[in-house]
């Protein structure tokens, strides 16, 4: 097959990019029949609100994540942003700045301090792991010292506005998904690709791989203090290890979604689809009745099962 | 002939590593128009050179100098930017990214601010006929043979229509057709007045294509001249610096010994019902195009791959070994073609990695044991004559030496049969001899060496019989004075051997 057309390169791509991912959806949707027929309330509006609202922060938080691993990064830092986040939201939209300037503050913060970590990444030549470990001990004191124990200030109408009885928490995904294609159609957000897979390769070819890092670094702390904010208007305050579980769920969604850990190989589409799959998991284990550390036994399993299974699959293609 | 204003010079630079000097004050001009040839051993300081005068490094004196003028720190974007177009001996590519999205890297056409797919597909497309590239542009390069990805890489230089193109050993993975529209697309580009630095160690090929050299030595340039009117020994003399005997040791004249190695019916891969034979003291050549085979067969052998056969013997076992470790404990050592990635732990020391076969060997109550492996590294890096120090990372020695080390390994656990896959490619002269007299050593020693090769000359000369694969089946068998290039490469093509196979070099020196 050649192309028909030079318009159809651009969607020719992305269905080969995607192509991957058939075998996610289905178990994707097997599982959220189950979860109608446990829980027929989904089907309802504010059935489905409530089950995405539970679904988006930890959508936005595997987005974050595997933006970094597409870069051949990682992130450790990810709940102590959310944490942030979440303070920086309570904190600020009672006071001065109003709601507004506290969003504002809550985005910059995530911009600003992603983009310090990825210069330090980038510039420095030292490991995303140990500097986002290390920043997550930073972020985490900076939280428990603005706000040491929960509370804060969170306005009603914003609660109700993303948090209420409308999908506002889904809506606000399908436009996140909507500007990140946007931005993988420019030669920055593919640059994310390209220096992930074979970072002397793409430096020689002039790719600016050292902004490449620092910019994916910025965008993966705005989106987990985003994160954060929505949960504080979930909540109605702020609360500074609210956000301690997403460190290792985000990369359990990314994982899932089939983003690879050497960089380079997954989809955004593939991480939000393992973030659903993971949060429809939890859902449906809960409502089956499973003690919490039968929960967490299953979540591994299923985890090792879901990086086990494409593999064998892929040895038993090769060998026949 | 009036001097031609050079469009990429390199003025009296220098450029060291950890206090190495690499590069002593060289001076190299580009002109449009012409092929140039840079030539040298490993270490001679080629890859360093590409990489000041593609922005990939800084010198650290001298400049750079583009249409005339100076450049102070030339990045790779400003380089490409500058129609600067780079081939490097390793790949460039981002694996997961299409053909088209590789083509156009670092130089992607724009509107709005977006990849311009629709320019893009256009661009790639025509590059892509102009090197031969067929498969379509979505593509993703991962599901691409060596091979092909080389040619995607050469089409990925051309997209920027470089007014300078640089290629570091283009054809090493190339088959002979690919090698032949490379060629032609050199000249075509180089009527249409760009100026092209042309790497090779194929000598013939550099006489083939270029009309000026560059020979660096040691860091230094020991010729810059027109290549009328000198011969390859002159090369090559010029690049090693003095007299050089045969480049292959004299072919013994002995009766093989008994045999080593018996397989009857052998599929691996995609080899099909292979019958091989080889006697101790012998070198067996595998030949034909790239990827035909050559490699699952000796995988194959070495249990590495599932193989099967209706017979085999191996030194008087019965069967092929299941796996690596029992083929190693029957004798056999492989050592691959990759050695960045199969045949060496790169950031580890010399000695290390000479040693790390041999461990078990020599522990003593489960234990190593560091006098006996100290004796066993000094005495090889000896005999394989590796210089210098060998508590350096692997990864500081040339490509040549680190082949060596790759083979030295092996040594110690005295194998009876070496499956050795390309152990020259990207070797240069003087390291290649070495190699050649070390196989001949281990043949004299009654060992059987199983040698694939995408170098017809190596297997013209070195081997004593030479197999001829394609897709997957033995089509040929020489032996003696009737190994000549034109049969392996006729057989390899499928054509018979006559005087029209050796068109592919041939052609190109017209």
């Amino acid at each position: 097959m050649t192309l028909a057309t030079s318009s159809s390169l651009y969607r020719a791509v992305q269905r080969r990019r995607n192509r991957g991912l058939l075998g996610l959806y289905i178990v994707v949707t097997a599982f959220l029949i189950l979860y109608a027929v446990l829980f027929p309330g989904i089907l309802s509006v504010g059935g489905f609100s409530k089950f995405t609202q539970n679904w988006f922060p930890l959508a936005l938080v595997a987005m974050a994540q595997a933006l970094l691993m597409l870069n051949g990064g990682i992130t450790l830092a990810i709940g102590p942003m959310v944490s942030l986040g979440a303070v920086i939201a309570a904190t600020t939209m009672g006071g001065p700045l109003g709601t507004f300037g506290g969003f504002l503050a809550v985005a910059a913060a995530g911009l600003c301090i992603g983009a310090a970590t990825g210069a330090i990444v980038a510039l420095l030549r030292l490991p995303a792991i140990i500097v986002t470990l290390a920043g997550s001990f930073i972020i985490s004191g900076v939280a428990l010292i603005m706000l040491p124990r929960p509370g804060g200030f969170v306005p009603e109408w914003l609660s109700t506005l993303l948090a209420g009885h409308t999908p506002m928490a889904f809506l606000l995904l399908v436009l996140i998904l909507g500007l990140w294609k946007i931005f993988l159609a420019t030669p920055l957000g593919l640059g994310i690709y390209a220096a992930g897979d074979n970072p002397v390769g793409a430096y020689r070819s002039g790719v600016p791989i050292d902004r490449v890092k620092i910019v994916s670094f910025a965008l993966s702390g705005l989106l987990a203090a985003l994160a954060g904010l929505f949960v504080a208007a979930q909540t109605g305050s702020g609360d500074p290890i609210i956000g301690t579980p997403f460190t290792l769920n985000s990369i359990a969604a990314a994982v899932l979604g089939g983003v690879g850990f050497l960089g380079g190989k997954g989809t955004m589409r593939g991480a939000v689809c393992g973030s659903l799959l993971l949060s429809v998991m939890i859902n449906v284990m809960f409502f089956l009745g499973f003690p919490p550390v039968a929960q967490y036994v299953a979540q591994g399993l299923i985890i090792v099962g879901a990086v086990a299974v494409p593999e064998l699959l892929g040895r038993w293609r090769t060998n026949r | 002939m009036t001097e031609v204003r050079p469009i990429l010079e390199a003025r009296g630079v220098f450029k060291g590593f950890f206090g190495n000097p690499v590069l002593k004050g060289i001076d190299i001009a580009l002109q449009p128009g012409r092929v140039h040839a840079l030539l040298g051993e490993n270490g001679a300081g080629k890859s360093t050179l590409i990489n000041l005068l593609s922005g990939a490094l800084t010198p650290d004196e001298g400049t750079i100098a583009i249409d005339g003028k100076a450049v102070a720190r030339l990045s790779p974007s400003m380089a490409r930017a500058a129609g600067i177009g780079v081939v490097q001996q390793e790949l460039s590519l981002a694996s997961q990214l299409s053909i088209a999205e590789n083509i156009g890297l670092g130089a992607y056409p724009k509107r709005f601010g977006l990849i311009d797919y629709r320019a893009l597909a256009r661009g790639a497309r025509d590059v892509c006929e102009l090197v031969g590239v067929t498969e379509p542009l979505d593509t993703p390069v991962s599901s691409l043979s060596l091979g092909r990805r080389q040619m995607v890489e050469i089409a990925k230089a051309l997209f920027a229509k470089p007014r300078v193109l640089i290629l570091d050993e283009p054809t090493s993975s190339l088959s002979a057709h690919e090698a032949s529209v490379l060629a032609d697309v050199i000249f075509t580009l180089r009527d249409r007045g760009v100026a092209v630095l042309y790497i090779s160690h194929r000598l013939n090929e550099v006489r083939a294509l270029c009309s000026h050299v560059t020979v660096l030595k040691d860091g230094g340039i020991t010729a810059d001249r027109s290549l009328d009117g000198i011969d390859g020994e002159g090369l090559v003399r010029l690049m090693v610096g003095r007299e050089t005997g045969a480049l292959f040791p004299p072919r013994p004249d002995i009766v093989p010994g008994p045999l080593r190695l018996r397989t009857k019916g052998f599929s691996a891969g995609i080899v099909r019902d292979a019958d091989v034979l080889g006697h101790a003291g012998e070198v067996l050549g595998i030949g034909g195009l790239v990827g035909q085979g050559q490699e699952d067969l000796l995988l194959g052998l070495y249990g590495a791959i599932p193989a099967r056969s209706i017979e085999t013997k191996i030194d008087g076992q019965s069967g092929l070994p299941n796996n690596v470790a029992a083929a190693n404990a029957a004798g056999i050592v492989y050592v691959p073609a990759d050695r960045k990635h199969e045949g060496l732990v790169l950031t580890h020391s010399i000695a290390s990695n000479i040693i790390l076969p041999s461990l078990a060997k020599l522990a003593r109550r489960g234990l190593r044991s560091r006098g006996a492996e100290a004796d066993m590294i000094g005495d090889l890096a000896r005999q394989l004559m590796i210089k210098g120090d060998v508590a350096r990372p692997v990864q500081a020695l040339s490509g040549g030496n680190q082949q060596k080390v790759a083979l030295a390994k092996w040594l110690p656990l005295d194998p009876g049969v070496l499956l050795l896959n390309d152990p020259t490619r990207g070797v240069d002269i003087e390291t290649k001899r070495e190699i050649y007299k070390m196989l001949r050593r281990f043949t004299g020693e009654g060992r059987l060496v199983i040698l694939a090769s995408s170098d017809t000359p190596e297997l013209v000369h070195l081997c004593d019989r030479v197999l001829v694969l394609r897709e997957g089946r033995v089509v040929l068998e020489l032996r003696g004075d009737a190994i000549t290039e034109e049969a392996i490469v006729g057989a390899a093509m499928g054509i018979e051997a006559d005087g029209e196979t050796r068109i592919v070099r041939e052609e190109v020196a017209q």
